[in-house]
């Protein structure tokens, strides 16, 4: 694996009024790799990858994304945000849209690439994450896990270079979180570089290069998965794993 | 059999019921005897004889060609869109047919049917053939044309009405005066409205606090207080050029009208900005549409189909309260209603036959903007 940092991450703070949701984070990841961001809800996972793309804007340190600092510059914003995709618990679909305009809306608007072109990659898209038959409906008329694989390729149509998964799973009924987690692991092979905050550890061994363990807006433990299933070091880290395992 | 079982069901159920329906049942007939009593037994030679006078007032004879005009290409229109936009229900179809026939048969006499027919049959054309084309045409395409149709149409309603000599501003009357209001306040004030909502959400303080003090003082006030208004002050404000200080108490009645239905659209509007989860503007924050994108494809088509209902009935309410004008000394429908048995010897004093074809124009007016409101929702449903 090439060494490029992709996105970096320097003593990072995010503040909720009076309450701090990250107390300094600092973490590089590097280009193609898939790191799990785990942790107990409001430990700060969501906050901290919300941040890497502006959603949330950080009151102190430093963020740079493939070598573009985050920061009040709107151009800077921008090419992050055509850099980076996202994909939501919720799905947030937009429901007055076909599945096909979902997809395409952004590259046509955005990145101004013509009408047919655009078509052509969507149904691509919709190949890869195995539902071109649904194409022409609207997101009401999908299950929630075909509503997730469309969300995917709605962020992949603008092409990213980085793909931000938060808790894509956890709105899903179970019988409909592997038809997503499969799409997610044909990803992370074509060398996708991914942040996911996800509690699917099954997915998690099988694809994640890194973990890193998220607790009260500090990243209390780092490592391979083979470290955290076999040699955790913290005390709050084996509590954790125990009771997701 | 179906009927009977329905009726002894739920009209004669229990005694309660049986109660229930019989006092009912008295009641609408005692209410109807009166009514039909009334409309059998009166004299509707006053009617008759305004016909005229009560759609366009006092229009003169010879330049009725420009309203048959405009009439035309707007009914033409609408059956176009109409069969571009839905599938042909019976149901609905009665429906239309059963409200239009009233003022059909109140106003339609036996030289102006050339006419009517002609209308009817080019409406019933244009129908057919959007309706067959739609199936046949790139939809795309069509719905271009029938914007652009539009879009040449509305401002070039007022070039037909008014250019190459057309009858002065203030001979404009009756029921024509009420459509013409409606459809002017309606088409500057939702536009208005739109952007005062957004304004109002915006987090420029600046904007936000003009279209707020704008919204609550067209709000603040009576509808009537601001009639007088563009009766009184209004000249006052507007510059002495272009004798823009004089300007015709129709063309006021129009800015008031507009400006004050664009406050209430603007605040229909905001409920439904408000009702559009956070969760669309991060996704199109991530993807990188810029503000004003979002609010164009996001926030805006979702925030208005969820008020639709709402906007429909400011517009029916927008369209009754035209008949205030009368206050700026204009000959709307109502007015007219009204001056028919003061100053006409022979139906002295018959004020109630008047207003009850007045009340029935605005009825039917109203009925139909519900209905297509309803075709609207159901449609919008369908692709939900």
């Amino acid at each position: 694996m090439s060494k490029k940092i992709s996105v970096e991450t320097k003593d990072v703070t995010k503040f909720f009024g009076s309450f701090q949701a990250l107390k300094g984070i600092t973490a590089d990841i590097y280009e193609g790799e898939v790191v799990v961001v785990l942790g107990p809800s409001g430990s700060g996972k969501s906050t901290y990858i919300r941040t890497l793309n502006g959603l949330e804007e950080h009151d102190s340190g430093l963020i740079k994304v493939n070598g573009t600092e985050l920061n009040n510059n709107v151009k800077n914003i921008e090419k992050i945000r055509s850099e980076v995709g996202m994909v939501f618990q919720q799905f947030n679909l937009f429901p007055h849209l076909s599945v096909l305009r979902n997809i395409t809306l952004a590259p046509q608007k955005v990145k101004k690439l013509p009408k047919s072109e655009v078509d052509d990659l969507a149904m691509s898209l919709l190949e890869r994450v195995g539902i071109p038959e649904q194409a022409q409906k609207f997101p009401a008329q999908l299950s929630g896990g075909q509503q997730q694989r469309v969300a995917i390729a709605r962020a992949l149509a603008m092409q990213p270079k980085i793909m931000l998964f938060d808790e894509p799973t956890s709105a899903l009924d179970p019988e409909m979180i592997k038809e997503v987690l499969d799409v997610m692991i044909e990803l992370a092979q074509s060398g996708m570089t991914m942040i996911c905050v996800t509690h699917e550890m099954g997915f998690a061994k099988e694809v994640a290069d890194r973990f890193l363990f998220f607790d009260e807006g500090l990243i209390v433990e780092s490592g391979t998965p083979e470290h955290f299933f076999e040699n955790p070091q913290e005390d709050r880290t084996k509590l954790f794993l125990s009771q997701i395992l | 059999m179906q009927i009977i079982y329905w009726i002894k069901e739920n009209l004669f159920g229990s005694k309660k019921d049986i109660i229930l329906t019989l006092l009912g049942a008295y009641f609408i007939y005692f209410i109807a005897s009166i009514f039909f009593e009334f409309v059998f037994t009166s004299d509707w030679t006053l009617i008759e004889v305004n016909r005229k006078i009560l759609l366009v007032g006092i229009f003169p004879e010879d330049q009725m060609w420009r309203i048959w005009t405009v009439f035309s290409i707007f009914s033409i229109l609408v059956s176009a869109t109409l069969a571009y936009s839905y599938k042909l229900n019976i149901r609905i179809s009665i429906f239309y047919v059963a409200f239009l026939a009233i003022p059909f048969l109140i106003f339609t006499t036996i030289n102006l049917l050339p006419y009517v027919l002609a209308i009817l049959l080019s409406s019933a054309i244009a129908y057919t053939l959007i309706y067959y084309m739609k199936h046949r045409l790139d939809r795309k395409n069509l719905s271009r044309i029938l914007i652009v149709s539009w879009g040449i149409f509305l401002p070039s309603l007022f070039l037909i009405l008014i250019l190459f000599g057309g009858p002065k501003v203030t001979l404009w009357g009756g029921f024509f005066v009420n459509l013409i209001l409606a459809i002017i306040a309606i088409l500057a004030g939702f536009p208005l409205g739109v952007f005062l909502a957004i304004g109002r959400a915006s987090s420029y303080k600046l904007i936000k606090l003009v279209s707020v003090i704008f919204i609550e003082t067209f709000r603040g006030a009576p509808l009537i207080a601001w009639l007088f208004f563009a009766w009184f002050v209004l000249p006052n404000f507007l510059p002495n050029i272009f004798s823009l200080n004089d300007i015709n108490l129709v063309i006021r009645a129009m800015i008031v009208l507009s400006l004050f239905s664009s406050a209430y659209i603007a605040e229909v509007i905001r409920g439904g900005l408000q009702s559009i989860p956070k969760g669309q503007i991060e996704a199109s924050t991530a993807l990188g549409l810029g503000p004003i994108m979002e609010l164009l494809f996001i926030v805006l088509p979702q925030a208005i189909r969820v008020v639709i209902p709402a906007i429909v009935s400011t517009f029916i309410a927008i369209f009754k309260d035209t008949s205030l004008v009368f206050i700026l000394g204009i000959t709307d429908l109502l007015r007219i209603g009204r001056l028919i048995p003061e100053q006409q010897q022979e139906f002295y004093g018959k004020s109630i036959e008047t207003l009850l074809v007045v009340a029935l124009m605005f009825w039917v007016v109203s009925i139909i903007l519900s209905q297509i409101s309803r075709s609207i929702e159901n449609r919008l449903n369908l692709s939900n």
